[in-house]
């Protein structure tokens, strides 16, 4: 066998073992009821009417979120993405931060900014104020907070594919064409897939998506698994209960997948490099940065400053420093550790896909984002069943198993980077040096790897910031005495004193920002795009 | 470059990411330690574990609980990790979790020496688990009211329509609450009261401390809540006061919740864990906890408290047993999940 193909196969036996393990293990839990084996779990579960009221709310509100995201996020990216606008690079930044922020603490941050005591209850009201807590918490409230939340993933990847479409192409339209004509024509639909992939990955964190719901009193269906867990410890049903959430990831995975394969012409597109030509706005310009910056400070610098009002406390940094500096240092640790694993094992995976090496690139494919759209409470108590052994003590009671948690869950990102990434590079430059007689391991060190080494830094951040403000599968799998920061703020959110409280929350956000600051300078240094 | 030399730059980075976890797991697994499972606040338990670790040498590892899991996260894992279990202690923050396990199988019995005072109802009598300080559960009620609820009744009394919150009770310690009321009025009673007080426009809220909030701005007029959350109101200058609920001749009397100490069976560290219980049992860890934040009612009889605190002498204690109530809650789950619109 070829080393290409033995790495194809191991790459492929890992994602197989480490992913699908703690998913056959929860559900074999769920199809035994007292000890028999019984499908009763899952026809009970299908026959309540219960169980479809929270599923249309969940579907609801994912489809609320997503429709939010893609009406406003869509334009927004555009306009950061593909205009001459003044201070674009600022804007992408601020409008990228709740990206850095677990859901449940930005939930908090909207409570302190919109509560009947919050922030704006003191400045407008003097006091009790009853209008935004309604909002709050209500669904409209909900889908507001987590389209905070997940909006910038649509924006990032439509820049990102914004980046990717060939100048020439929009040069020449240019000639005979205005830019909405060409924007419609030409822009658009080749970046589609990056429009759908955003809206599929926000449709997805929604459907799985508790904390925010729970914290906001909504009822949806990731709160019935939740329910189990924490008020029947019943695992079966819980995994039961997360098989609904499964069968429509996979539906609309099988969805985006029947319309790119129709949309494959126009993904294979020429090399691109930067955004290409801008679209001049005139003085227009500075209006709309004017207004974006109006709605930036709305939906991002607001609920941020009522979390940093809440921390602006000396001695609530000191306490967080005493109370939190360790679990910082091993959030860093563990999260970079992820990240950098999950670069090489996304890139390898996501090759894999683009270039179909093995039979079952399909199923691996499928497998990530299954991954990635179960609730992390199914996979974690999954992986103790599996890992939690005598003899495989030295995983399961290490920072190995956090690590592994991590690798499992994010896995999708790095491989549907690479894979938007591979998408870029003509396939005849690769087979030229195949022709020439260079070795695969050569080809990708000498040609791939060089050509996509921006995406893999990017793969590496991103897949680092979901591992930083992880909290599902930290919870139920960090070893005794060494969780990570966000956990600790989790335990501590508990009668712990609130500045002290938001001051950790700050932190996790400094932490999240070093390596984005890092990589910043680098690529200015290096004049990247 | 060659195709060794890749590969082998490749396999020193994954090996040393691997590598590098190791020292971690080798200092934490050291025999002179103890690994303990925390319901209980962190903020409340941390000083206490610290404590531990200065007068004794054992490194403490634990794990806490936190709010977003309704506390219930630990347990969940103790369960998951059963045949293989990592903890060696459990400082459930309510019996009825100690009582779960010990069904479940998953715990040893240990009878501490310093458990000997204890008063028998706070203690599993097989030695399961061992309660120490204690919550009520009381009314928080706003301050100048021209008249206070006195009972948990109220709820439904018709005087108090729309003016009154409670926590769901699907979660937490109303749970148990509700179940000690299944047990002592009968199932068919207790549905019809929680209907009534449903019908009395009672507001459901997301947990006892929004309970606690809530009234403490004036927007209820009384909530059950724990003792720890009417204290922790008053300390902030709340208008609000505590009500010991049904202490008349006829009266139910309050429901009692101590934290539970549980050592798990076939644990790693049993002698240390053994250690630790002796120490959380200690009158010293209840004082502690008496004097912190959580405003914990000592069960040991005499130890000092502060003024806030009630005492367990003085309140009349609802007469149930615990075992009963945690098979209760599983039974009326269901109802529970319907009233509560989950």
């Amino acid at each position: 066998m070829s080393l290409r193909r033995s790495i194809f196969w191991l790459t492929a036996a890992l994602l197989i073992g480490l992913g699908l393990s703690p998913l056959a293990e929860i559900f074999a839990q769920s199809l035994f009821v007292n000890g028999r084996l019984s499908l009763d779990l899952f026809s009970n579960m299908l026959s309540s009417s219960q169980t479809r009221h929270l599923l249309m709310t969940s579907l609801s509100l994912a489809g609320l979120v997503t429709f939010l995201s893609v009406m406003i996020g869509l334009p927004l990216s555009i306009l950061l993405g593909k205009s001459d606008m003044p201070g674009r690079s600022w804007l992408i930044t601020v409008f990228t931060l709740p990206l850095l922020i677990p859901p449940y603490v930005q939930a908090v941050a909207w409570f302190h900014l919109l509560g009947r005591q919050g922030l704006v209850a003191r400045w407008v009201a003097g006091g009790d104020w009853k209008a935004g807590s309604n909002f709050l918490f209500s669904v409209g409230g909900c889908g507001w907070v987590m389209f905070t939340c997940y909006m910038p993933i649509l924006m990032l990847l439509t820049i990102a594919f914004i980046r990717s479409v060939n100048p020439r192409l929009e040069e020449a339209a240019l000639l005979t064409a205005t830019w909405p004509r060409i924007l419609s024509r030409i822009t658009l639909p080749l970046i589609l897939p990056g429009i759908i992939l955003g809206a599929l990955l926000i449709f997805l964190l929604d459907l799985g998506e508790f904390g925010v719901p729970l914290f906001l009193r909504i009822n949806v269906f990731p709160v019935e698994t939740f329910t189990q867990f924490s008020a029947y410890y019943d695992f079966g049903a819980a995994a039961a209960a997360a098989a609904p959430l499964a069968l429509i990831a996979l539906m609309a995975m099988f969805a985006e997948g029947l319309f790119l394969e129709r949309k494959t012409v126009h993904v294979r597109i020429g090399p691109g490099d930067g955004p290409g030509i801008r679209i001049g706005l005139g003085k227009l310009g500075k209006w709309l940065a004017a207004l974006m910056w109006f709605f930036a400070f709305a939906i991002v610098i607001m609920p941020l400053l009522a979390l940093l009002s809440e921390s602006a406390v000396i001695q609530a940094w000191r306490t967080a420093m005493t109370q939190g500096w360790d679990s910082v240092l091993r959030s860093m640790f563990f999260a970079a550790i992820a990240a950098s694993l999950l670069s090489v094992l996304g890139f390898l995976t996501g090759y894999l896909i683009h270039v179909q090496g093995l039979g079952s690139w399909r199923l691996l494919d499928t497998l990530t984002i299954l991954l990635f759209a179960l609730p992390s409470t199914v996979i974690g108590i999954g992986m103790i069943g599996v890992w939690n052994h005598p003899f495989t003590n030295f995983v399961y009671a290490s920072p190995i198993i956090l690590i592994l948690g991590y690798v499992i869950q994010y896995w999708v990102l790095p491989s549907r980077i690479t894979l938007a990434a591979l998408s870029r590079i003509p396939a005849s430059m690769e087979e030229a040096a195949q022709v020439m007689g260079v070795s695969w391991i050569r080809r990708m060190a000498g040609i791939i790897v060089p050509l996509v080494r921006r995406d893999i830094i990017v793969a590496w951040l991103v897949c680092y910031i979901f591992c930083l403000r992880d909290t599902g599968i930290s919870m139920l799998v960090y070893p005794p005495g060494t969780d990570p920061l966000t956990v600790r703020i989790f335990t501590l959110m508990a009668n712990g004193e609130p500045a002290m409280i938001a001051a950790l929350c700050v932190s996790l956000i400094i932490l999240s920002l070093i390596p984005l600051g890092i990589i910043q300078w680098i690529g200015m240094r290096k004049g990247w795009a | 470059m060659t195709n060794t030399a890749i590969l082998s730059k490749i396999a020193f980075i994954l090996v040393l990411s691997w590598l590098s976890c190791f020292p971690v797991w080798a200092a934490s697994s050291s025999a002179q330690s103890v690994v303990v499972y925390v319901s209980e606040d962190q903020v409340f338990a941390a000083p206490i574990l610290q404590n531990f670790e200065k007068e004794t040498g054992i490194r403490v590892k634990a794990v806490y609980d936190t709010e977003e899991s309704k506390s219930t996260g630990v347990m969940n894992r103790l369960i998951a990790e059963k045949n293989n279990p990592q903890a060696d202690v459990y400082w459930a923050n309510e019996v009825v979790r100690a009582e779960v396990l010990k069904n479940k199988g998953i715990s040893t019995a240990y009878i501490s020496p310093n458990a000997a005072e204890i008063p028998a109802a706070f203690k599993d009598p097989e030695g399961y688990w061992t309660g120490f300080s204690a919550r009520a559960r009381v009314l928080l009620v706003k301050k100048g009211l021209k008249e206070k609820p006195g009972s948990i009744s109220d709820y439904a009394d018709p005087r108090w329509r729309a003016r009154t919150v409670i926590a769901n009770p699907v979660f937490g310690t109303t749970t148990d609450y509700m179940a000690a009321l299944f047990l002592l009025w009968g199932n068919e009673s207790a549905q019809t009261f929680m209907n009534r007080m449903k019908g009395n426009e009672v507001k459901i809220s997301s947990s006892n401390g929004e309970s606690a909030d809530l009234v403490s701005s004036g927007e209820f007029d009384f909530s059950l809540v724990d003792s720890d959350d009417v204290v922790n109101r008053m300390k902030q200058g709340k208008a609000v006061e505590m009500v010991v609920p049904d202490q008349g001749k006829d009266g139910i009397g309050s429901l009692i919740l101590p934290n539970a100490v549980v050592q798990i069976k076939n644990s790693p560290h049993p002698e240390q864990g053994r250690k630790l219980i002796d120490y959380l049992l200690s009158k010293e860890t209840e004082r502690k906890l008496a004097f912190a934040e959580c405003a914990q009612i000592p069960l040991h009889p005499g130890v000092e408290t502060p003024p806030e605190v009630p005492s367990l002498e003085k309140i009349k204690v609802m007469n149930v047993n615990y075992a009963d109530i945690a098979k209760k809650m599983l039974e009326i789950q269901l109802f529970l999940k319907s009233w509560s619109g989950l």
